[in-house]
């Protein structure tokens, strides 16, 4: 969006008219309340940006189905020339109409008519240029047939829009609704107003609105309707003394047949503006971030590379978007309905005022009055801005404008950079709603997407701390490694051709994340069918499962406006987190995943885990629908996010741990309950802490061995080389197992049914290494460093013979044999290797051993008894031989 | 209502030629005009379709936009000019159809619209919620309560009045049975009856002319004095009522110790969940149980009978004009009126204090009176405008009860008054049931159940955000409501009221609310935790549940 500069924000509300009572859609569900219909259609309008338009910037939804618009807006307009009193200069009238066509013409483009052009909608810049605003209330009232007053204004609506009659009119002889209103319309509005410029007074004022109309009407006998426009205010002689070209600019905009009057586009290229037209270059929209053209293909620096600073007038928040001034406005306590009731444009009345009398069984009301607060008055108000740049004025103009190239100081310094650096440390949920924390996570967050990516790094390193929620759509798409040009190639996907997922799909939206009003939207119904038959589409060899469309929710809702980017993020998503869970026999990997899943919850809460087991509550009953929809279809969206913010940084077992996490905060009444209970727990998830879930779902990832997560159906290493020429340099955490390389330390496949088998997850012997920091002959290396800061306590635990222990060992290793510690029946004996063993209960404890089988029962009797952190060495002390690591103690010990 | 689908659609041929190599193609596709889909996609689709060389996608989606633009703007024409045309043909007649713009906009636009007349009750509404959120709050409760106060000293007045004649006329009538059947006649026994009864409506009438006299006095001046005060804080140099508010709490203590009379409270029995509902997104609502007299929630206590009291009064008194109003549901028969049973018992309550704010009751239910007839001509003559428009059979049967005594109202309807003076409660729903609700099988899609949504429908619409149900659809038990036929009441209601309530989440966003399910006062103990060991299990109470319990 464009930058605020000289602008306002401003807002105006009215009521989408209510339902009638308990009427159901055609598929039996309830009918969608018009002001989200109107809502959903808003959406699109962000999109238009140009320089002749208010650019719209938000909608939000009130009580009882009020509306309220922010958009772009300026105090001055063409009434305020018309109270002058006095005509005004042709030339004038010129630049305005070619202005006004310009705006028109654009919006035609976009499939857009204005249909409500009246001297208030025109509004004038600081420097006299038109800006056309409210140009997309017709398209997003469906053309008036959402809201129960009519579009437009008396004086100024087309002929053929009056005959056409209103979409309320409840004529039955009206059987087809007629087409809406084309853009010849606007023009005939635009002659009016040119008209009245040209007078020096508004027309058709005095007179009763019906009567305005059939004038209108009538006005197609007539053969000069210009003329006889004057006669009828009095000023023919003002009007004849026209240059002829205005006068013809008149003649042609009042046409009374539609099909003889000329469109925006077409009187633009007229000869009456000759000599305007060469004083305005057309506009060109900016190349968005994913696109196959240079995005610096329109940059011209000036000579002297000084001009780009010069320095006036310090005011470095209106240079941010307009979206994004408004953002940091309701930060700062920015109230739309307060504004608006302060300006006496809401007026609502006591509720217990407007009760009704008497309510029939249908639901029917009676005996209410017609509440004049309910009432159109579309004034819109000017948003002051003074409360925010109050809130701002500390904010040090290096904040607007970080160094990125400096890789150390990410945020700025300034006075207040030892408060943000305070604020990083506070919860999440108040630095999102920290007016100046956000605006300078939202400028760093800007440049860098602006520079992806080439920036791409550090998009991740700044990620780590949080996502500013205005960007957090882009934000995901470079996390998530999107580039290229994805509208093209979304649109080469065909997502009309019927296809016989469509029927699922159908039952399915209506169902998924209804609560939200974007979703709900018929937009956001078709965006989301349209998203989803493209992913099916171009995935032949996966199929649609049921949650594809509640992992579809997150990407949609952020990129509402960007279908291609939606799609990216997700087709970008699934191969990395869900690799193969949309097979059509996905029985393998889903059991391999949860498998794990349930050694994890061993490894990490064994109480929990023999509870579970004991009462036969398996994963499979509970976890498929966490894991398939990687958690969007437990959580509202709002959580969502920012579970997803930390997902997306972890590598593909990050969502073990989540899982884990979660049964921790339920871990108390889990184990109080039986399996009846537990699976009426799990059917209504009960409200989770997210933030705490993240926050304990990154200590047991940082606790957990890498290779303890290890599937064989996970997504098989990518080659390493980008064609970019980049260099990956991803943290640790980060980074998947599967892409180190291969040795003949790492894991190995194991049969599904011997992995059920055993309780304990099996870590590499390079793991072992590297966290037991064993230092031998320098064949083996880790491709990255680890940091120190997450040091995990590991402890090996070598349950072989005693004989055989001294034979050759791990250094640091303890010895418990097998039949020292536990009886025949598993039961723990009392012996000192006990001891040992308790007293190593807070690190993590490997089973190593000669025979696996020995190793995995070791381990299972250990969980048994509530011993946390146990795995088992895959391939046991044999593995370890060849590495030469082995160490023989020496006699005296 | 309108349907896309209604839109006449038309097919028209795009052709377009192109040479790939020697070879000349044709390619020819037929478009439903207006263009429904995406024309960037739709390129993309033919050029898919038809195996088109990407050389000329360019040139394909040029001649394809330009030619849907072209064809979509003659359509636009087509249909304006015909729409013009019937208009100069007479098809469509021009007054008519400006009368009908000119109605919509004077209707709904406010720049168009006739000029409001003010509004009396508007006005004080306004000045009220304004003083109460003062200081003046307390010197405002204060004024109330005295009020309060005279008007029970009369009521009790009257009571007492009342009670000595029934004395005097039990006293008369025992002579008279005594000698019934020597000295006097069945007759001579029926007139003394007669006379009797006379008496007292003489007394009941002029005791309720009284009353009404009273309270009518207390209202004007109580609202004068409320404006006079308004206008006083607001220019505090002439205060002339400063001077009173000084003096007004010496009066309160007197009257307070006055009020501290005996003032036996029920042995009240409650308990409150903390639910949260929804699937993704959760609302959090507070639900209670509570076993009362419904009228408890009504029925104004003087002060000093716990601090308690007072607040609950302020409380009551900040929430009139606000957003989160409180809500009662009773249960009335199908007459407009309160002449007997449960409606005269909430009759009486509602005449123990003075309503500064809304008319009296009665004077409440004329105007429901008049708005049930008006709704039922509606109704009838909207039916007679769609007579075939289906319905269920016992439609009929309905509508036959109804043309026989229009203003009675069915079950399942309700009507709503509000009251500024009851004790937790400024809107009380009216809903009209049958004695089917006695039945051991009531079924969800019971008038009475059906009633009940529409009630927290309009608590939505107008911010009611604590309502009183009762559990159990009866204020009294009787016999045949044995321990089974509660319990399955109970489930019924719980579940329905439990799905009313997520619906009511897409109604209004989600806004926490708090429901009060109230059992009858003769229930047992052991059933009230039967019932509220039921509650949690339908709601799934899912944090931990907090219990209270009064004494």
């Amino acid at each position: 969006m464009q930058p605020l500069r000289d602008a306002e924000l401003g807002a105006f509300t009215f009521f989408a008219s209510p339902l009638p009572h308990d009427v159901c859609g055609s598929n039996g569900l309830p009918l969608t309340p018009n002001s989200i219909k109107i809502l959903g259609r808003f959406q699109i309008l962000k999109t238009i940006t140009h320089p002749r338009l208010c650019q719209y910037i938000d909608i939000s939804r009130g009580k009882h189905e009020r509306l309220v618009v922010v958009a772009e807006h300026y105090e001055r307009s063409l009434t305020d020339l018309l109270k002058q009193d006095k005509p005004i200069s042709s030339e004038q009238v010129l630049q305005i109409a070619y202005e006004v066509l310009e705006g028109l013409a654009f919006i035609n483009r976009h499939s857009l008519v204005h249909r409500a052009l009246s001297p208030h909608n025109v509004l004038l810049d600081c420097e006299g240029k038109v800006k056309l605003a409210k140009f997309g209330f017709y398209y997003m009232t469906d053309h008036g047939a959402d809201v129960d007053f009519p579009i437009g204004y008396p004086s100024y609506l087309a002929p053929e829009v009056i005959a056409q009659g209103m979409f309320q009119s409840t004529d039955p002889s009206l059987s087809e609704i007629p087409l809406p209103s084309g853009p010849k319309t606007d023009m005939w509005s635009l002659g009016m107003l040119l008209f009245e410029l040209c007078a020096g007074r508004q027309v058709l004022q005095n007179i009763e609105i019906s009567e305005r109309l059939k004038f209108i009407i009538t006005l197609g006998c007539m053969d000069d309707i210009v003329t006889v426009l004057a006669e009828e205010h009095g000023c023919l002689d003002v009007i004849k003394e026209l240059p002829d070209n205005v006068l013809l600019l008149l003649r042609k905009c009042l046409t009374f047949l539609p099909s003889k009057r000329a469109t925006p586009a077409e009187l633009l290229e007229d000869a009456v503006f000759e000599r305007i037209s060469c004083l305005y270059t057309r506009y060109a929209s900016p190349v968005s971030l994913f696109s196959s053209s240079l995005r610096c293909v329109h940059l011209q620096l000036p000579e002297d590379i000084n001009e780009l600073c010069k320095v006036d007038e310090e005011d470095y928040l209106t240079e941010r978007s307009v979206d994004e001034v408004y953002h940091l406005w309701c930060l700062a306590g920015g109230d739309l309905e307060k504004e608006l009731t302060n300006k006496g444009i809401i007026q609502s009345k006591p509720p217990v005022c407007t009760l009704p009398n008497f309510i029939v069984e249908d639901g029917e009301t009676f005996g209410q009055g017609r509440d004049r607060s309910f009432l159109l008055d579309d004034t819109t108000v000017t948003l002051s801005l003074g409360q925010l740049k109050n809130r701002l004025k500390d904010v040090a103009g290096e904040a607007y404008y970080p160094l990125l190239e400096d890789e150390q100081t990410c945020l700025p310094q300034s006075i207040s950079s030892n408060e943000l650096s305070a604020a990083v440390s506070l919860p999440l949920i108040i630095r999102e709603r920290d007016t100046e924390y956000q605006l300078t996570r939202i400028v760093l967050f800007d440049r860098l997407l602006k520079a992806y990516p080439y920036k791409k790094n550090q998009v991740w390193k700044e990620a780590r701390v949080d996502i500013p929620p205005l960007l957090r759509g882009l934000a995901w798409a470079a996390l998530l490694g999107v580039e290229g040009d994805i509208q093209a190639k979304y649109e080469s996907i065909d997502k009309d051709t019927p296809i016989p997922t469509d029927r699922q799909i159908e039952v399915d939206i209506p169902r998924c994340h209804q609560y939200d009003e974007l979703l709900s939207s018929p937009q956001g119904h078709i965006k989301f069918r349209r998203v989803l038959k493209a992913w099916v589409v171009s995935h032949p060899d996966l199929v649609y499962w049921q949650g594809l469309d509640s992992l579809c929710a997150p990407f949609l809702y952020l990129n509402f406006n960007n279908e291609a980017l939606a799609y990216a993020c997700m087709s970008a998503f699934i191969p990395k987190y869900l690799y193969n869970f949309f097979l059509k026999d996905n029985s393998h990997v889903i059991q391999e995943y949860l498998t794990v899943f349930s050694q994890m919850i061993a490894f990490h809460d064994p109480e929990l885990s023999n509870h579970l087991n004991e009462i036969g509550f398996i994963p499979d009953l509970y976890a498929i629908p966490w894991f398939l929809t990687m958690f969007t279809h437990v959580f509202p969206l709002h959580k969502i996010f920012h579970l997803w913010d930390t997902l997306l940084l972890g590598n593909s077992s990050f969502p073990f741990c989540i899982g884990v996490a979660i049964l921790q905060q339920l871990r108390d009444r889990l184990l109080a309950n039986g399996f009846n209970e537990c699976i009426l727990l799990f059917s209504d998830l009960p409200e989770i802490d997210i933030e705490r879930c993240v926050r304990e779902s990154i200590i047991l990832f940082c606790w957990t061995p890498k290779s303890a997560t290890y599937r064989q159906h996970a997504q098989p290493s990518k080659p390493t080389s980008d064609g970019n020429g980049f260099v990956k340099t991803m943290a640790f955490y980060s980074s998947e197992y599967q892409d180190l390389p291969n040795t003949d330390l790492t894991r190995e496949p194991l049969k599904l049914s011997e992995l059920k088998a055993e309780v304990s997850p099996r870590i590499s012997a390079e793991d072992l290494i590297d966290l037991c920091e064993l230092t031998g002959p320098a064949h083996f290396k880790t491709p990255v460093k680890r940091p120190k800061a997450v040091k995990t306590k590991i402890v090996a635990v070598d349950i072989r013979s005693s004989e055989d222990f001294s034979r050759g060992h791990i250094p640091g290793s303890i010895n418990v044999p097998y039949s020292s510690v536990f009886g025949p029946d598993g039961e723990l004996l009392q012996c000192p290797s006990t001891s040992t063993l308790a007293s190593y209960k807070s690190r993590v404890v490997v089973i190593l051993s000669n025979i696996t089988k020995n190793a995995v029962t070791f381990a299972a009797h250990l969980v048994k008894v509530n011993f946390p952190s146990v795995c088992v060495l895959d391939g046991g002390i044999n593995k370890m031989k060849p590495t030469g690591l082995l160490t023989v103690p020496s006699p005296q010990i | 209502m309108k349907t896309k689908g209604n839109v006449s659609s038309t097919e028209k041929e795009f052709v377009f030629e192109f040479k790939a190599g020697r070879n000349h193609s044709v390619l020819k596709v037929p478009l439903q005009f207006p263009v429904q889909e995406n024309v960037n996609d739709l390129h993309g689709r033919l050029m898919l379709l038809h195996n088109i060389p990407c050389f000329v996608e360019k040139d394909l989606k040029k001649k394809l936009l330009a030619f849907i633009e072209g064809e979509t703007l003659e359509d636009y024409d087509r249909e304006a000019e015909a729409a013009l045309q019937r208009i100069t043909n007479g098809e469509v007649d021009i007054n008519k159809l400006s009368n009908l713009w000119a109605k919509a906009y004077t209707e709904t636009t406010l720049e168009h619209a006739r000029p409001e007349e003010p509004s009396w009750d508007e006005d004080f509404a306004d000045v009220y919620h304004e003083l109460i959120h003062s200081s003046a709050s307390e010197t405002l409760l204060n004024l109330e309560h005295n009020y309060f106060v005279s008007v029970s000293e009369l009521i009790s007045e009257r009571d007492m009045e009342l009670k000595k004649l029934q004395e005097r006329q039990a006293v008369e009538m025992n002579k008279v049975m005594q000698e019934l059947g020597k000295t006097l006649s069945d007759q001579d026994v029926n007139t003394v009856a007669a006379q009797h009864f006379d008496a007292q409506q003489v007394l009941e009438n002029k005791w309720a002319s009284e009353l009404k006299q009273v309270t009518g006095i207390q209202k004007q001046e109580y609202q004068e004095w409320v404006v006079k005060l308004h206008q006083d804080l607001r220019n505090p140099n002439n205060s002339t009522i400063t001077e009173e508010i000084k003096v007004q709490p010496g009066q309160l203590t007197e009257a307070s110790e006055l009020g501290a009379r005996v003032f036996e409270e029920h042995r009240q029995l409650e308990e409150s969940f903390t639910i949260h509902l929804g699937a993704q997104l959760k609302t959090m609502h507070n639900l209670r149980l509570v076993r009362a007299n419904v009228l408890d929630f009504c029925k104004h206590r003087r002060h000093g009978s716990g601090g308690s009291v007072k607040l609950r009064r302020l409380q009551t008194a900040f929430s009139l004009y606000s957003s989160s109003l409180c809500g009662l549901v009773l249960l009335v028969d199908n007459r407009v009126n309160s002449y007997s049973g449960i409606k005269r018992d909430f009759a009486t309550v509602s005449q123990e204090c003075t309503d500064f704010h809304f008319p009296r009751l009665s004077k409440q239910l004329e105007v429901v009176q008049q708005v049930v007839l008006y709704a039922r001509a509606q109704r009838s003559s909207k039916q007679r405008e769609q007579p075939e428009m289906p319905r269920n059979g016992s439609n009929d049967e309905k509508n036959k009860n109804i043309e026989r005594n229009p203003s009675n109202i069915l079950p399942g309807e309700f009507y709503i008054s509000r009251h500024s003076n009851l004790s937790e409660v400024h809107i009380v729903f009216h809903l009209c049931v049958d004695d089917n609700v006695r039945s051991a099988n009531l079924t969800a899609r019971d008038p009475a159940i059906m009633g009940l949504r529409n009630i927290l429908k309009v608590c939505c619409t107008h911010d009611i955000t604590t309502i009183t149900i009762p559990l159990l659809l009866v204020h009294d038990m009787s016999e045949e409501m044995t321990i089974p036929w509660c319990l399955k009441r109970a489930e019924l209601v719980f579940k329905c009221v439990k799905g009313f309530m997520m619906e009511m989440a897409s109604w209004d966003g989600g806004i926490s609310r708090t429901v009060q399910f109230l059992v009858p006062q003769s229930i047992s103990e052991e059933m009230f935790y039967q019932l509220s060991s039921m509650l949690p299990q339908i709601f799934r109470v899912s944090s931990t549940l907090t219990l209270t319990s009064k004494h």
